[in-house]
């Protein structure tokens, strides 16, 4: 570790400390802790949006998987892109004008049901621990590498971290570290991007005609197929990514941070040219770091390729640039993990201890202090998990994040929003048959048991083929909760008539 | 703040008279406007008519698109050849998927500011207005 990593590190530490320091001033209620008072713009939210999407798995996973397979390793980041157009189309609008702080406030907005409320905060949280193990996981080793400290010391503080911004600065302080971090991220990308297309003469053609040779798959590196073999897992994958992101709870919660619906859409809008540009450039990333560092050192630093992007700063722009890039891979990871412990604590002290506990009673400092005490509870618990999780390969858990989301979110979602038919039953059936069904199959399936000793998390022949269910569980999803609506047959065509007028109105919110 | 948004507060009687539907922070006592006169209402018809004439076409395009391109570059290796140099046609659709959410993202915006206007309108007519920041 170098003094310049040093000091970098410490100005980003020292800047959001100093933000969580004011936010903490400004969180004296439930709606600050939860929402940033709903007062953010919407460019503010859009970049926070993106500083909360664009994880390590993206910024690093993704430039290494493009460093290391070519095409597909891009093809995450088209169906990541792509995913905004079903928040924008779908959620993001009807989320703002029925819900407050979590996706159950907006499925209650119509049922109000405390077994739907239970089951809805249930596929929360368990979306939230899988991604936040994944992160802390990548984020642990990651540290390890980039600064030379221990995986044990690197999880305590990125976890500390966490814990510090949600526990005091609610989320204020989660979305401006959040809103630093995307700047601080596109800023590095453009750096190393100009780098990368002034070494390729700024001639994209002639940077194809190189990376034809530049790597050990020659031709193929520029075409589908090398790392992704199976079409039907690929599609299966492919549907996870796009119809997952409007599930997730921490990109949800977000929406609960502007005033209006005219404002949750236009920060998607800022988020989706944020997110889409950043994507763009980890081809030149990827292409980049495959070109000028090389396949062997990349693996042979990190398997799975993580440390392509800062191999690269260091390839092209020396020390400077690799501390410089590791520091912006630092702040990535905490803006993205404050993001889900805020959404985790939220399932856990709004909806089961608020809502289903104290049936929607509990008295602003209850609220207060339950939402606090749940921030350091979900922290402790899932830095537990990853320290216990460091030998194991959970990079799927982030796609599987994305398939729980995808299954067990959006239908539910969907048919509160649309049919008129839907009910209780059937809210309850469609979350846990998508829930349920994606972790069933994907704890058969390839991700997780491997023939092979050591490849996977258990050694054993997979039952299901596919490394990612969305493609059964999705379906699933939808089934559950249709049957589940047939079969009890109560309606409530009044109450929809409100939901609907209130979704798509934005009236009547006082109520 | 506002009270929690929950069913509970919505299931007292509903205002039967005429087109007047009070919003809740008119006068004192809580008032619930007849949803599903607004529901039947031409105006909110309307509104409705138009999302779904824009949302369905541009979520089947979308989807089907992505779907498409997923399913061809899985199964065939149609889009491997070349299109300039040594580009191959992959790049270019999946470009344009890029291109293709960017596009529907800004058409959506000029899209949703009608909508918005007609949601305005019959709100209006239903009596409520949005009385400043009600958080």
């Amino acid at each position: 570790m170098n003094a310049t990593v040093i000091i970098i590190f410490l100005v980003i530490v020292a800047m959001t400390l100093v933000i969580t320091y004011y936010a903490a001033k400004k969180t004296n209620s439930a709606s600050d802790f939860y929402t940033a008072g709903g007062g953010l713009t919407g460019w503010q939210n859009g970049m926070a949006i993106a500083g909360d999407y664009l994880s390590a798995a993206s910024f690093l996973g993704i430039a290494g998987s493009i460093a290391l397979f070519g095409f597909d390793g891009f093809l995450f980041s088209i169906g990541y892109l792509v995913a905004y157009l079903v928040v924008l189309f779908v959620v993001a609008e009807p989320l703002r004008n029925l819900g407050k702080y979590t996706l159950a406030d907006m499925i209650n907005a119509r049922f109000n049901a405390k077994k739907v409320r239970g089951a809805a905060a249930l596929s929360s949280i368990t979306i939230v621990i899988f991604y936040m193990i994944a992160q802390l996981v990548g984020a642990g080793a990651l540290i390890q590498l980039l600064f030379g400290i221990d995986y044990l010391w690197a999880v305590l503080l990125v976890g500390i971290m966490m814990t510090i911004y949600v526990l005091f600065g609610g989320m204020t302080a989660t979305s401006w570290v959040q809103i630093i971090k995307a700047v601080l991220l596109m800023l590095g990308t453009v750096v190393l991007s100009f780098l990368v297309l002034k070494n390729f003469n700024f001639n994209i053609m002639e940077m194809f005609t190189q990376m034809k040779t530049a790597t050990p798959h020659g031709e193929a590196y520029l075409k589908p197929g090398v790392k992704y073999e199976i079409p039907l897992d690929t599609i299966s994958l492919m549907l996870a990514l796009v119809l997952g992101t409007a599930g997730l709870p921490h990109i949800l919660m977000r929406f609960f941070t502007v005033r209006d619906a005219k404002t949750a859409r236009s920060s998607v809008m800022w988020a989706t040219w944020i997110v889409g540009i950043f994507y763009v450039m980890t081809i030149f990333l990827g292409f980049g770091a495959a070109a000028f560092v090389g396949a062997d050192l990349i693996t042979s630093t990190n398997p799975a390729g993580n440390m392509a992007a800062p191999l690269l700063a260091q390839a092209l722009g020396g020390d400077i640039l690799m501390s410089f890039i590791s520091a912006v891979a630092f702040a990535t990871i905490l803006a993205v993990v404050a993001g889900l412990v805020l959404s985790g604590a939220s399932a856990f002290a709004h909806d089961i201890y608020g809502q289903i506990i104290k049936k929607g009673e509990a008295t602003e400092r209850q609220q207060m202090l339950a939402a606090r005490y749940a921030s350091v509870g979900v922290a402790a618990f899932s830095i537990l998990l990853a320290i216990f999780a460091q030998s194991l390969n959970v990079a799927f858990l982030v796609s599987l994040a994305f398939c729980i989301a995808a299954s067990a979110n959006l239908p539910v979602i969907v048919y509160t929003i649309f049919w008129k038919k839907f009910n209780t039953a059937g809210a309850v059936s469609a979350i846990l048959t998508g829930l349920i069904s994606a972790l069933v199959l994907v704890s058969v399936s390839p991700s997780v048991l491997s023939p092979e000793a050591g490849a996977a998390i258990l050694t054993g022949t997979p039952l299901f083929p596919l490394t990612n269910p969305a493609i059964v569980s999705i379906p699933l999803g939808f089934i559950g909760g249709f049957v589940g609506t047939l079969v009890s047959r109560e309606i409530d065509e009044k109450k929809f008539a409100e939901v609907k007028v209130r979704a798509n109105t934005g009236g009547f919110k006082q109520l | 703040m506002a009270k929690t948004i929950t069913g509970e507060a919505l299931q007292g009687p509903l205002t039967k008279e005429g087109n007047e539907v009070k919003p809740a922070s008119a006068g004192g006592a809580a008032e619930v406007p007849d949803f599903e006169k607004i529901e039947r209402s031409e105006g909110f018809k309307h509104l409705m008519r138009k999302k779904k004439m824009f949302l369905i076409p541009a979520t089947a395009l979308f989807l089907g698109l992505y779907l498409a391109f997923n399913i061809v570059i899985s199964y065939t290796n149609w889009l491997d050849a070349p299109i300039a140099g040594d580009i191959p046609w992959v790049w270019v659709f999946a470009f344009g998927l890029f291109a293709m959410t960017w596009i529907l993202v800004t058409v959506y915006m000029k899209r949703a500011a009608q909508f918005d206007k007609m949601a305005e309108e019959t709100l209006k007519e239903f009596g409520y207005e949005e009385k400043g920041d009600i958080r």
